[in-house]
């Protein structure tokens, strides 16, 4: 083990307060750099940071062990290899990848190798769900790897990617576009045109388009931003939600790298809206390779005076974003736990009320909006709400950005109006021989045959993006199993129904697979998944079980086949 | 005889607040949603309206006193609150996204509420 320097270790971690600030909120980022620097976060950084930041290091060991992407028990190889686990993944192979990577490597998975080059580890969903198997080298992504791709990725590394075949930046597919996706409104325009009008117009106009919020609740986007306009507080915040972590969900990856500049439009015009000074875009770590993008991006607008002081010359109205890094926590994606990471904690839900729209951001009003609502806002702004108006349902309207993929012939992204059945979604796509559809990712509801003819909106089957696919040779308890596994991982593990109930439930279903569940039993288990659902403390731990629920009822004659038959 | 419009969900609150400004001789009418409130401003010709912030929507009591200011109405507006009981959230003055006179918080003190009111009709 090498040795760690003290002294040299205070002079980088005074280099980073300098960079990111000494308060708390400084905490994840110089985590970050730190474990880039030396491959993990041994016990004497901890400490260090600890005593910089004027914190307990009991507290920087607790944010250290809680997020997937630290490593604090063993220095991590040059290339960390992160395979997706998750159910597109899954469904696509990725079982063969992994064990020719152990092959190849000659380790399991959370591994290193000896000469420190190669660590194995499994992660959840990358957003490459209609490409899968795909998997994360740092901070470089691969998709479709195959097991007979894999030892060229294992040589590319070997020679630090120096001519390698494979892309940098992994380009979307998108199947189908619509009003939002094909739009030819220039980014700027709609910032403009917001400067030009008043606050509580921009406002009104959002309202009248009746625009909910693209991630999956629906809240009405206008009465977020009211709130947190009306709110008390000197300094006010804008957050963009890129912590684009449901399974299944790839549309954000896309939009961020197509739609940069209607996104940052989004974000300011909603900063104007409100009263904000700064914003976040609270990325992913698992879109790491694409912060450098956003960083260009956000300095050209600075250099056009689209962020900093007096924005396009409106006195007084200063705005700029920067961008904070997750670290590999699902949760993350709840907003308060958004919050929570983004000023340094363990990324754990809080307590509802009081709300962001008043005690966001380090206890100040925040608007929290997901990347395809900023887009949405800009270009209703943009243009007017009448485009968006005509499209969709009364309660959903305009389209929604799907993501697609599964057992399907043409998996990727698709713009479709709210209000469209799942069979007509299942024609455009290829799928028509599904058995199931899961709507809205793991924590949504798999839908069986019988209920295809729903449609896809907030008042009947919502969702932030995800639709995948399962034919009809899948069998509905791996697929129960893979997202039961997906949750039990990605527990913030504060609340108990949904820290200890989920692991109960995927006990049942290795027992059900093993054909060593009864019929009581399982009845059990659905009751103790409605006990998670009304019991856990934030959305993502309530809807924990639904897939669960949802499979068991609608596949019951599947799953009761693997039961004893003595108990019938 | 100073005309005031109530305007919030809460028919019990309503009721309430209704019988303390009827016996201190101020004429009251009532409304329980934006769109009531909106139609009785018309007809009652209110002289002050005391709005709720939650009603059917989060932010209908703004929505509302964001109207009446785009009217150019001059009625003063004292906003009901409810720091800490239900949304635990803290309104500010905003001319264009809180355009009120003033705040007042749930639960009412009558004596509280009068002097407000009279202070509001003052000016």
């Amino acid at each position: 083990m090498p040795i760690i320097d003290r002294q040299k270790i205070n002079q980088e971690i005074e280099k980073l307060k300098f960079k990111f600030g000494a308060d708390r909120s400084a905490l994840l980022p110089m985590l970050q750099d730190l474990q880039e620097k030396y491959g993990y976060l041994p016990d004497i950084i901890l400490q260090e940071t600890a005593h910089a930041l004027g914190i307990h290091p009991v507290e920087v060991e607790g944010v250290a062990s809680f997020y997937s992407f630290f490593r604090t028990k063993e220095r991590q190889g040059k290339y960390v290899i992160r395979l997706c686990q998750t159910i597109s993944c899954d469904l696509a192979g990725k079982t063969n990848t992994a064990r020719q990577l152990e092959n190849e490597l000659g380790i399991k998975f959370g591994d290193t190798t000896r000469d420190h080059l190669f660590t194995l580890a499994y992660t959840n969903c990358l957003g490459m769900c209609d490409q899968g198997p795909a998997l994360l080298i740092n901070d470089r992504l691969f998709s479709r790897v195959t097991p007979d791709k894999v030892s060229q990725i294992i040589a590319d590394c070997r020679r630090d990617f120096l001519k390698s075949e494979f892309p940098e930046v992994v380009p979307s597919d998108i199947k189908k576009t619509g009003p939002i996706l094909d739009n030819k409104i220039e980014a700027v325009e709609p910032l403009k045109k917001a400067l030009s009008i008043s606050r509580s117009e921009i406002i009104g106009v959002i309202r009248d388009s009746g625009l909910k919020g693209r991630g999956g609740a629906g809240f009405p986007t206008a009465i977020k931003w009211q709130l947190a306009g009306a709110a008390k507080g000197d300094k006010k915040y804008v957050v963009c939600n890129a912590d684009e972590g449901e399974p299944g969900t790839f549309k954000d990856r896309m939009l961020l790298y197509e739609k940069t500049g209607l996104l940052l439009d989004g974000m300011t015009i909603g900063a104007y809206a409100i009263g904000a000074s700064k914003g976040f875009i609270y990325l992913r770590s698992e879109y790491l390779y694409m912060r450098k993008y956003l960083e260009k991006a956000l300095d050209k607008r600075r250099n056009q005076n689209l962020l900093g002081n007096n924005i396009l010359q409106k006195e007084g109205f200063n705005f700029d974003i920067e961008i904070r890094m997750g670290v590999g926590a699902y949760v993350c994606g709840e907003e308060t736990a958004l919050i929570e990471s983004l000023e340094g904690y363990r990324g754990e839900p809080r307590n509802r009320p009081p709300f962001p729209v008043d005690t966001g951001f380090q206890g100040n009003p925040t608007i929290v909006n997901n990347i395809e609502t900023f887009i949405t806002a800009a270009l209703i702004v943009g243009k007017d709400s009448d485009w968006f108006k005509k499209l969709g349902t009364e309660k959903s309207r305009g389209t929604k950005i799907l993501s697609v993929s599964g057992d399907c012939e043409r998996p990727g992204i698709y713009e479709l109006p709210f209000g469209i059945t799942i069979t007509k979604l299942l024609k455009e796509v290829g799928g028509e021989n599904a058995k199931a559809v899961q709507i809205g990712g793991a924590s949504g509801q798999c839908i069986a045959r019988k209920d295809f003819e729903h449609t896809i909106a907030y008042e009947d089957i919502g969702t932030g993006g995800s639709v995948i696919i399962f034919g009809p040779d899948r069998d509905m308890l791996q697929v129960a199993e893979n997202f039961l596994e997906f949750f039990v991982e990605e527990s913030c593990g504060q609340c108990t129904p949904c820290r200890l109930g989920n692991p109960k439930l995927l006990e049942g279903i290795k027992l059900l697979k093993q054909g060593k569940c009864s019929v009581a039993y399982l009845n059990e288990l659905k009751k103790l998944g409605e006990t998670i659902q009304l019991a856990s403390k934030c959305g993502l731990g309530q809807s924990s079980p639904n897939a669960f629920i949802s499979i068991i009822e609608n596949f019951g004659s599947e799953i009761l086949g693997r039961i004893p038959q003595e108990e019938f | 005889m100073a005309k005031i419009l109530i305007v919030d969900d809460d028919e019990d609150f309503v009721t309430a607040v209704a019988l303390v400004l009827k016996k201190n001789n101020f004429e009251v009418s009532t409304a329980h949603s934006l769109e009531e409130g909106m139609e009785k401003f018309e007809t009652s010709h209110p002289d002050l309206v005391l709005l709720d912030v939650i009603m059917e929507q989060p932010d209908d009591g703004f929505v509302m006193a964001q109207t009446l200011k785009k009217r150019s109405s001059s009625v003063p507006i004292l906003m009901l609150t409810n720091i800490g009981q239900v949304t635990g959230m803290d309104f500010g003055k905003d001319e264009e996204l809180a355009p009120v006179d003033d705040f007042i918080q749930k639960p009412i003190m009558p004596s509280k509420l009068l002097e407000k009111i009279n202070l509001l009709l003052k000016k």
